[in-house]
């Protein structure tokens, strides 16, 4: 051993954490990131480029901070608000970074297809992504190439879950409700809040030329609870039409919470018209206007700011159970997704780094993100609401990612959106709108 | 003289209550925001920012507990005021003036009595200039458990950053179009007309289409992520009206003039040191503000051509990230964006006189 101190300290945590998780015991791990641990690759720089800015960019900082110090590699990473337009002059422009982290994977897939991308499975090996990812995040990840050929291009770096309801959990108790565990529970639920003189849902869905999203999010849920995870996949990439009879069942039992008498508050004009930031905080009045919001994990940072609410005493969440037993415990996940432009060895060793959720372990204290590496550990969580996000998504039957960002952006960031806002807004039915995303889809 | 003055004067008497008032019309939401920038995020969800001035508005002025045995079902009566539960719940106005108002739900709400009176929510902070000018503050969590608090980035450095794109891509497209315009006035060479057409037609040409390939020429010659690279951009960018607007205004200097000067013996370059850099003070000026609001009001061309270098970030790109990256920050930008004026106000203010001069630069042949 003739590394520093340093590297000698990180090798030995190394062994001693390989004898608490099987998964260092990886034979697998490519050459590339045991040159960088041994310091090869010192002095060299790799750019890296994402849409994930502020506290996020600083959390990401410092996680790969103790990496950077051991391998003399210089991870540099940029951040942009306007991050699809941007990528897209870059790409073509032939200033294109080592590694991108994009927000979903349906725009990865287009620099998939113009052969931009390198394949993964063939420069990190398959057998060392299959140790670090579930089956189904490298199907996630993995998209057409030039060929048309699937192709591994991107591997993940954090989820959001999205099917939590959160709840002013003090006023909650107070009230003598139950958090719900099936779907009939849920129902009573809502009834006793109605009984009792409130609405129980607080649903915000404008979101400037975004606006509708949520409401996306919404079907994208119904839908893996009353039909199967084929027929999801089916819908997302095309061949199941949005005016099919299981699409349309999803859609009514949205319609059942967005349109039901005294279900939502403020009713439909507020829907469209509160921005999906807002739309918690009027369950933090006191006392509460409505009781139960759907939404990510991240809507926490849109919590009222002036009180110090404290999660598991002021909020809580619970995981929006499953309607049918059949189609068990689905959940909905968004996330953002690493893929590499520029095949070098130090940009390898970054991306075989970024593969394991130990180099998360920083934003995982933190908070906020949630890792879908098997490698990480529930302990490894600063805080409940993540380990619990976690926990939910480690128990799940399906995971699925967002519906519409797999879609084309045409309907995906276009006519889904505006198509349920106008549904929920009343200006059109809801075979209207459903056969007008259908005639929206890109014919090629 | 005395005959002329009369009717603009009898027009004025009509014209200035109608500039007063769309004077006032357009300043209500900057006032709006100016206010807001002064509020809390919570304040600012919860109420408008007129809220701050003095306003009648309901009050409690007791709370009921109902009692709990009673049945909640039927009609209801607290205050002097009767209702069920629902009516309650929207609020019942009394006779005396007063408003009994169910609050919470059925079984654990209670009954609150208001009264309107004067009042005014003036819970004004600086808050959102702290944060936006000392930078946000991020707690990290190290792996050990340890807790450390970072401070982020504060306005200061992309106030510099936007200074040191924003002057020398004035000057260098003012030096540049001021010798052209010159050229185009007084210089004759063949193809003189052609090559005006040309560059003023260039005017029409939209910034967008050539992004993509100004940056691969810049990624080739290695320029991309400096300021050479938006100076050029900015300089390119902005030439054709510069130019177009200066030759407008030198060409209707007196032919005399410089006639004079040429009998006497002096160069073009003595000429246009002497003679028209002088004469041309307002176009320049006038040219110089529109140029600068421009290029400090970018955001699309300093995105494309710097925005891979976090460390040369302009204002306005900062601006665009204060919000955070899913926009949860969005009362900063109210304080961010007062700042960021500041600038352009004073530039303005101080230019503004060359600047009405300006807009009439070259549009009267005398």
């Amino acid at each position: 051993m003739s590394g520093s101190p340093k590297t000698l300290i990180f090798s030995v945590l190394l062994a001693a954490s390989a004898l608490a998780t099987p998964a260092y015991a990886d034979p697998s791990m490519p050459q590339e990131l045991t040159d960088a641990l041994a310091g090869k690759y010192k002095g060299t720089t790799v750019t890296a480029f994402g849409a994930f800015a502020d506290a996020d960019e600083v959390k990401f900082n410092q996680n790969i901070k103790a990496f950077e110090e051991l391998t003399g590699i210089d991870i540099q990473y940029a951040s942009s608000k306007q991050f699809e337009a941007t990528i897209a002059t870059r790409v073509d422009a032939g200033n294109t970074p080592d590694l991108v982290d994009f927000p979903q994977p349906g725009l990865m897939g287009n620099f998939s297809k113009t052969g931009k991308l390198v394949d993964l499975e063939s420069v990190l090996g398959a057998d060392y992504l299959k140790a670090q990812y579930q089956p189904s995040w490298l199907d996630m990840g993995t998209k057409p190439g030039p060929d048309g050929k699937p192709t591994l291009v991107g591997i993940w770096e954090r989820v959001n879950v999205k099917s939590l309801v959160w709840y002013p959990k003090k006023p909650f108790d107070e009230a003598g409700y139950k958090v719900p565990s099936n779907w009939d529970e849920m129902v009573a639920l809502e009834k006793q809040i109605i009984d009792d003189g409130d609405t129980p849902w607080c649903i915000g869905i404008e979101s400037g030329a975004a606006t509708g999203w949520p409401a996306t999010d919404w079907l994208e849920e119904m839908m893996l609870r009353t039909t199967s995870v084929a027929d999801y996949d089916a819908w997302t990439s095309g061949e199941l039409k949005f005016a099919s009879p299981q699409v349309k069942k999803a859609a009514e039992q949205v319609g059942a919470i967005f349109l039901g008498d005294g279900m939502v508050y403020g009713g439909t004009k507020a829907i469209v018209s509160t921005s999906f930031g807002d739309a918690p905080s009027p369950m933090f009045a006191d006392p509460p206007k409505c009781w139960l919001h759907k939404q990510g994990n991240f809507i926490t940072s849109f919590f009222p700011k002036d009180r110090d609410l404290k999660p598991g005493v002021d909020y809580g969440f619970f995981y929006l159970p499953g309607i049918d037993p059949a189609y068990g415990r689905p959940v909905l996940v968004g996330g953002d997704i690493w893929s590499m432009f520029n095949d070098r060895p130090e940009v390898r060793a970054v991306m075989a780094w970024f593969a394991r959720g130990e180099h998360l372990k920083t934003w995982l204290a933190s908070g906020g993100t949630v890792s879908p590496h098997s490698d990480a550990e529930l302990s490894w969580y600063g805080n409940d609401i993540d380990r619990g996000a976690a926990e939910i998504l480690a128990n799940a039957t399906a995971v699925r990612f967002d519906g519409s960002d797999l879609m084309p952006g045409e309907v995906g960031a276009g006519s889904f959106w505006k198509e349920m806002t106008a549904w929920i807004s009343g200006s059109e039915d809801l075979d209207t709108a459903l056969q007008n995303i259908d005639a929206s889809w890109p014919k090629n | 003289m005395a005959r002329l003055s009369k009717s603009p004067r009898a027009r004025f008497s009509l014209a200035t209550p109608m500039l007063i008032l769309l004077c006032v019309l357009w300043l209500i939401p900057t006032l709006g925001l100016l206010i807001s920038s002064f509020r809390s995020p919570d304040d600012v969800r919860n109420s408008g920012w007129w809220t701050i001035f003095p306003h009648r508005a309901w009050q409690v002025v007791e709370v009921i507990k109902p009692d709990a045995t009673a049945d909640r079902s039927g009609t209801m009566s607290f205050a002097g005021a009767s209702g069920t539960f629902e009516q309650l719940r929207n609020g019942i106005e009394t006779d005396d003036g007063r408003r009994v108002t169910w609050v919470g739900n059925r079984r654990l709400g209670t009954v609150r009595v208001e009264e309107r009176r004067w009042t005014m929510t003036a819970h004004l902070t600086l808050d959102n200039y702290a944060n936006v000018l000392t930078g946000k503050q991020y707690e990290i969590t190290h792996e050990d458990g340890a807790k450390e608090t970072l401070r982020g980035d504060d306005l200061s450095g992309a106030f510099l950053n936007s200074l040191a794109v924003t002057l020398p891509s004035v000057l260098l497209p003012l030096m540049v179009a001021a010798f052209a315009a010159y050229g185009f006035a007084w210089v004759r060479f063949p193809g003189r007309r052609l090559i005006f057409s040309i560059v003023v037609a260039l005017m029409v040409v939209p910034l967008q289409v050539s992004l993509v390939p100004v940056l691969s020429d810049y990624v080739q010659l290695g320029l991309n992520g400096t300021y050479l690279a938006v100076w050029l951009a900015h300089a390119g960018f902005g030439l054709p009206l510069a130019i177009y607007l200066l030759y407008n205004f030198i060409a209707s200097l007196p032919r005399e003039l410089l006639e004079a000067a040429t009998v006497d013996g002096a160069s073009h370059l003595k000429i246009f040191r002497s003679i028209i850099l002088p004469l041309a003070g307002p176009a320049l000026a006038s040219y110089a503000i529109f140029q600068f609001l421009w290029v400090w009001n970018d955001y699309l061309v300093s995105l494309i051509f710097i925005g891979s270098q976090p460390n040369v970030q302009v204002l306005t790109m900062r601006l665009a990230e204060i919000v955070g990256s899913r926009g949860n920050d969005w009362h900063l930008l109210t304080a961010g964006a007062f700042i960021s004026m500041i600038l352009p106000l004073a530039v303005f203010f101080s230019l503004q006189r060359y600047f009405v001069r300006g807009l009439t630069a070259g549009a009267v042949k005398s």
